[in-house]
């Protein structure tokens, strides 16, 4: 899951190349990698890779502050299923 | 230091009673209300000429010699009568909306209808004119569910007192009443906006944005200079990318008076096509909004925010833009038609 999420924002909305290659750790509001349109892409995403659906109460900033974040976020999201099997 | 504070409190006071005289002009027949309103804003205009001679600089920094200097009067003039007026509009949002709502005809709702029907929701792009949130909230109680990004700019504003805050508080409810949801505001640490305005889209809602808004600190680097009155402007194409990427549709709105002053017209377009690259497509939405301006100019409520066209990049930056000019400006400029 990790490595999918990485892949996807370090293509798709990193655009300073310094902050390439991104760690999983990385702070991605601070960085300013995230931003308003970048985390409604990322949330896009995230619904149909991974099959989810993210109410207004998800849209938290702490949910999205790293890809670590965003993989604890999604695994607390699916106790059931293994996340790992889609990514 | 007491002179500032007595300052600020003749300035919070003079507001309050702006406030409550709207409120009572609201209570009267609509030609009388209407009426005294521009009254009101003749006085004001002829009284208040610091916030005047303000208006006319920034008026003739941005048209230039676009307007003689008796259309730029009648435009200034006009400004302080459609100030007073806006506020009685969002006085007259009482019982259910319905005082205001019957003197506004709404051209165009078969269109918004009609892009409700695909299930996407609809985003209706407009500019700080005229009465744009009371128009907003004549849609809601006419039957759409509306929800706004937008700030309230009272809440973060460290120049006015908690006194005056709270007065603009009271003077917003109608306006907070008469939406779908709570106000999206756009402010540093709260990426979430795009994505909360992308639910309400999801649930088939209407989400309105102000694309003249000038951006914030944080978001200059998304921001796109396009052609605007004339001069080159930074503006943001989030609602745009909002459109592109939920697939809603985009429609604009305006806002506009009647010559009687009491008459308001909401005009929502067809949908735009936003299938082409961002900043092709919002550059014609820019010129729409910057068209429409011209048109109408005293309906745009910015040529008092010397602030706000100098972070537009539309005029220079002023020595004596400060917050703290607010209690020698009167209480017109800094916050009258700033809604969000």
């Amino acid at each position: 899951m990790e490595t999918v999420i990485n892949d996807y924002i370090s293509r798709e909305l990193v655009h300073d190349p310094a902050l390439l290659p991104l760690a999983d750790g990385t702070p991605l509001l601070e960085t300013g990698i995230m931003d308003s349109l970048s985390l409604l892409r990322l949330v896009v995403f995230l619904e149909e890779r991974f099959g989810v659906t993210m109410g207004d109460t998800d849209l938290l900033p702490e949910n999205f502050s790293s890809v670590n974040a965003i993989c604890a976020y999604l695994r607390a999201r699916q106790p059931g299923k293994q996340a790992t099997a889609h990514g | 230091m007491g002179e500032a504070r007595a300052a600020r409190l003749l300035c919070s006071l003079e507001r309050a009673a702006c406030l409550a005289a709207a409120a009572l002009l609201a209570r009267l027949p609509a030609m009388l209300g209407y009426r005294m309103a521009c009254w009101r804003g003749d006085w004001l205009s002829r009284h208040q000429t610091a916030n005047g001679a303000e208006l006319a600089r920034n008026l003739r920094l941005v048209l230039g010699n676009e307007l003689s200097p008796a259309t730029a009067q009648q435009v200034m003039r006009d400004w302080f009568r459609l100030t007073c007026c806006e506020w009685v509009d969002v006085r007259r949002l009482r019982h259910g909306g319905r005082p205001l709502r019957r003197l506004v005809e709404v051209r165009g709702r078969g269109h918004l209808e009609a892009a409700l029907a695909g299930g996407k929701g609809a985003i209706l792009c407009s500019a700080h004119f005229g009465s744009y949130l009371s128009g907003f909230s004549v849609l809601h109680t006419s039957g759409f569910p509306v929800t706004t990004i937008g700030r309230w700019w009272y809440n973060y504003d460290a120049g006015i007192s908690s006194a005056e805050r709270r007065i603009w508080d009271l003077h917003h409810r109608p306006l907070r009443r008469h939406r779908q949801r709570p106000n999206i505001e756009p402010w540093p640490g709260r990426p979430q906006v795009a994505a909360l305005a992308a639910a309400a889209l999801r649930a088939n809602e209407v989400v309105t944005i102000c694309i003249d808004a000038p951006p914030l600190e944080s978001d200059r680097a998304r921001a796109v200079e396009v052609p605007f009155l004339g001069r080159q402007a930074r503006l943001l194409p989030g609602a745009v990318v909002l459109a592109q990427l939920t697939g809603a549709p985009l429609l604009t709105c305006f806002m506009y008076r009647a010559a009687d002053y009491r008459h308001q017209v909401l005009e929502i377009s067809a949908p735009v096509a936003v299938d082409g690259e961002t900043a092709a497509t919002f550059e014609r939405f820019a010129s729409e909004m910057s068209a429409a301006i011209q048109r109408r100019p005293a309906h745009w409520n910015f040529w008092g925010k010397t602030g706000d066209l100098v972070n537009l990049g539309l005029i220079p930056r002023q020595p004596d833009t400060s917050p703290a000019a607010c209690a020698t400006r009167g209480p017109i400029a800094d916050s009258s038609r700033r809604g969000s």
